[in-house]
């Protein structure tokens, strides 16, 4: 045979093969991808970022150490306090290593709780800039941990995170619209609350933020009343939301102080308790019948006028029902 | 008397090399047809780049022909079965630095398919007969060439087969070294082994071999029993010890009275420098 | 007349197997015995090692340490991809030449060993020093992990204890950093490096049939080797053959190179289990079907090669 046959023919062997194999193999990447096994192709734009060397590593195979290697580079810019470079360099990351939950968090936490503090509390801006730089920040980080969520979806510790983002109160009034806010925040809480490794207080958290949407109050309310058969659940809020829910809902029947009495047991706790929640006011926690009940109880108890809750925390427009 | 099946034959062997793209062939062997008989040491001598080395090859299946035949013992060359019967020293090997000698017989002696007893007794044999038994744990990086030659003798005897093929046996061995390999082989001729050697060395070849042939360019040029080849047919040699000089002077003259004879030569006869070297160096006469 | 008597050592005919097994054994000795395979090694274990020490880390409180096991698993695979398919190729691409060079080749070729056996044996060996290798810094890898795990979950309970955190935190708490410990998925991992490996090596074999200079070999085979996660892009661009724009020519050649170039972006798996996701059995087995084609494959190619080459 000439020299040139034999090449040629594993040339055409290895073609047939190929044709053989290819089934198999586009089959099982197929099943690979959907079990979540396989990362999808990197973007042309990420290879550009991570530079040859990191680019030579991640192509054979190695995005995860890629990723490790920028998250050093990301803590120094974080010790700089260079936001943008650290925003810019947690996408590479994530990019490289989607399935990361740690990296969804730390790079959320990073723009919308330490960036947005250092604008608002250690930058050079102008008060208005920083303002404005504030809220970017944390709509940034809430962007950023939405896009984790989107890559890990039903994931409970991102989506726990996110509610427990848009329902801090120091952040609330980045966001425009609170209905909107904290449905987004209750439907985050419910997916992490159905997942498997769901923690209790998830699904009472999700309570929480849907008794807050205007218009919910009766979805809060079946919820809460299915909360509440479990003892372990009845926590102190819990009590006091459900409290509200309820006279919410039957305002006239239902006469607050003895109500409160069944839910608390004895007057004092019920007293300690609700001016313990009324005092958190400024959460838009529901609060109808907690200012009757609580007069109640104060005459009940003999409390001192002075020594009022209400001296400090005065009953607002719309909450003496 | 063994079978018939002479231990090697080539009928009408050619081998074509390729040079480079588009040029000519290069014909390395031009219709070689050789035959040894079993138990014959055979010696194929020719110059450099006269295709020895390829004909070798072609017995062992090293090389495919580019047209006839090889056979050893009758079985086609191509074939790896025909190999259960040879032993190959191929010219200036090197065998694996890191095995010792011992290692290195039971290696090739595992890839005959032997082991166990048989094998462990077989290495020993070997390893008296070629005189390396002081060396048989001691890595081949640290053997001598003439050393080489010998693991490599003992390493073609491994499977015991009936064909020894030597690629320049003695190239680059030192005198004392050479003659322990001539020693072997007749050794091995006396057991009946039939033993196919090519050198260029040709002082060696003559005193070793049955039969010869002489390959130039790719064709055999003469063959045939060593002592009818190189015998110079007209010429009478009497070696005398002792004489005197009136004993040679009368035979001189007896020689002219015959007619058409003639005394070409008297005088001290040389011994060759080889054997001096041995003599002074192994205390042993000639 | 009787026939003369065969020696012992000549009746015993060898079988494949056998004669396959000592080439690898001693292919496996001979590269053992190479200094260069004792500096890789040590090297390898000095960086896997040194993951018992702590590099700079900036988590929260929380998952202090979590990623630490995230890093110690990354450089350790990283190390084993890197030395496991450096080494493959290369100590496959020296072998034919070296035996060549040294004829040493003749030898073996001039006894009754069928030149598959030859191939396949040296290949073996390779494979199994390449294996013996990644199980030593398997393990090596796991015990540092082990060590650090525990480190880590006994720090953390202590830190959630004294903070009074409730039982079910506390169990996910803990759940969450041995799931990122050593399991049996890693192990799958690992399996996946060594396939990986195997594929190239049997591949460095092709191509040494091929090519006479370890150089040449060597070079082509890291080449494909990186050409081969490219491919996965090739067979894209082929099957989406509605895309505008792209000529004949290019898909031809897209085609042309993801059926003949193995495909080793199946083995991004490795970087999913480092994540902490769970490889189930019988993916592995699938992945260990398909690289076994493919060594299969290479093999009988060399040995097609192989089998005309003239010495």
């Amino acid at each position: 045979m000439k020299r040139w046959r034999r090449p040629l023919i594993v040339f055409l062997a290895a073609l047939l093969a190929g044709a053989v194999r290819m089934p198999f193999e586009a089959a099982l990447t197929g099943k690979l991808r959907a079990e979540g096994l396989l990362p999808g192709h990197l973007p042309i734009g990420t290879l550009d970022k991570i530079g040859q060397t990191g680019a030579l590593v991640a192509l054979g195979g190695l995005r995860t150490l890629v990723a490790t290697f920028f998250n050093l580079r990301a803590y120094t810019f974080f010790t700089e306090c260079r936001w943008d470079d650290v925003a810019d360099t947690f996408d590479v990351i994530v990019e490289l290593a989607p399935q990361t939950i740690y990296y969804w968090e730390t790079g959320a936490a990073h723009q919308a709780y330490n960036a947005s503090s250092y604008y608002l509390n250690d930058s050079d801006l102008p008060p208005l800039r920083r303002d404005a730089a504030w809220r970017a920040a944390v709509l940034k980080g809430r962007a950023f941990l939405e896009r984790g969520i989107r890559n890990n979806p039903g994931n409970p510790k991102l989506n726990a995170y996110l509610g427990y983002l848009l329902t801090d109160g120091k952040k609330n009034r980045a966001f425009r619209d609170a209905d909107a806010t904290y449905l987004a925040a209750a439907e985050a809480y419910k997916i992490a609350a159905d997942s498997r490794e769901a923690l209790p207080f998830f699904r009472r958290f999700q309570l929480y933020a849907l008794a807050r949407v205007a218009g919910r109050e009766a979805e809060a309310l079946a919820l809460a009343r299915q909360l509440y058969q479990a003892s372990s659940n009845r926590t102190p809020t819990l009590q006091c939301v459900y409290f509200a829910l309820e006279v919410h809902a039957n305002p006239a029947p239902i006469d607050p102080e003895g109500f409160a009495l069944s839910i608390f047991g004895s007057p004092k706790q019920a007293y300690v308790t609700l001016s313990n929640y009324w005092v958190r006011g400024g959460e838009r926690l529901p609060v109808h019948g907690v200012a009757r009940a609580l007069k109640a109880l104060e005459t009940k108890l003999a409390i001192p006028a002075d020594k009022s809750v209400f001296v400090q925390h005065p009953i607002r427009e719309g909450e003496d029902e | 008397m063994a079978d018939a099946t002479p231990a090697v034959e080539i009928c009408g062997l050619v081998k074509d090399f390729k040079t480079s793209f588009r040029r000519q062939m290069l014909r390395a062997v031009a219709g070689v047809s050789l035959r040894i008989e079993a138990g014959e040491v055979y010696g194929l001598i020719g110059p450099n780049g006269s295709g020895k080395s390829t004909t070798m090859k072609a017995l062992l299946g090293l090389v495919a022909p580019t047209a006839g035949t090889c056979a050893i013992f009758g079985q086609d060359s191509l074939r790896v079965d025909s190999r259960r019967e040879v032993g190959f020293l191929p010219e200036n090997p090197y065998f694996y630095k890191h095995l010792s000698g011992a290692e290195t017989l039971r290696f090739y002696g595992k890839l005959c398919g032997m082991r166990g007893r048989v094998l462990d007794d077989r290495v020993s044999e070997l390893l008296a007969l070629v005189d390396l038994e002081s060396a048989r744990d001691r890595r081949l990086g640290g053997y001598s060439k003439g050393m080489l030659q010998r693991i490599g003798l003992a390493q073609a005897l491994v499977q015991d087969p009936r064909l020894l093929i030597l690629d320049e046996p003695t190239a680059g061995v030192d005198p004392i070294g050479s003659r322990q390999i001539r020693d072997l082989i007749f050794k091995l001729r006396e057991r009946g082994i039939t033993v196919f050697l090519c050198s260029h060395l040709l002082e060696q070849v003559q005193e070793v071999c049955d039969r010869v042939g002489i390959i130039f360019q790719g064709k055999m040029v003469k063959e045939g029993r060593l002592e009818e080849l190189i015998a110079i047919e007209d010429q009478t040699e009497i070696i005398l010890r002792d004489a005197s000089p009136d004993l040679v002077a009368q035979i001189t003259a007896l020689v002219a009275d015959s007619p058409g004879a003639a005394v070409v030569r008297t005088g001290k006869p040389r011994t060759t420098l080889e054997r001096l070297f041995l003599r002074e160096t192994l205390r042993d006469d000639p | 007349m009787s026939p003369t008597p065969v020696s012992p050592a000549r009746s015993n005919r060898g079988s494949h197997c056998g004669r396959i097994a000592v080439i690898a054994t001693h292919a496996f000795t001979q590269l053992v015995r190479m200094k260069v395979f004792y500096f890789l090694a040590v090297f390898a274990v000095i960086v896997i090692g040194s993951n018992f020490f702590d590099l700079p880390q900036h988590v929260g409180p929380e998952s202090a340490g979590i990623n630490v096991l995230n890093s110690i698993k990354n450089w350790s695979i990283g190390m084993m991809s890197l030395f496991s398919v450096v080494f493959a190729i290369v100590a496959t691409a020296l072998l034919l030449p070296k035996d060549v060079e040294d004829r040493t080749l003749y030898t073996i070729l001039a006894k009754p060993v069928p030149r598959i056996d030859y191939l396949a044996g040296k290949l073996l060996g390779v494979l199994l020093l390449v294996f013996v290798s990644l199980a030593l810094m398997d393990v090596l890898m796991t015990v540092v992990l082990q060590i650090r795990t525990s480190m880590i979950l006994s720090g953390q309970m202590e830190m959630a204890h004294s903070r009074g955190w409730p039982a079910a935190e506390i169990a996910s708490l803990r759940a969450d950093i041995l799931s990122q410990g050593p399991n049996a998925s890693l192990q799958g991992a690992v399996w996946a490096v060594f396939l990986r490996a195997s594929i190239m090596a049997s591949l460095a074999l092709l191509i040494s049939t091929f090519s006479t200079s370890t150089l040449f070999t060597s070079i082509t085979s890291f080449l494909v080797y990186f050409i081969g996660y490219f491919q996965a892009d090739a067979r894209d661009v082929f099957l989406e053959s509605g895309t505008a724009g792209t000529g004949w020519l290019a898909r031809t050649v897209s085609l042309v190179v993801s059926l003949v170039l193995p495909d080793f972006h199946l083995f991004n798996v490795i970087d999913a289990v480092i994540q902490g996701q769970a490889m189930p059995l019988i993916r592995l087995g699938e992945l260990t079907g398909i690289g076994l084609f493919y060594a299969v494959f290479y093999v009988l190619a060399s040995w097609f090669i192989f089998a005309e080459k003239e010495f």
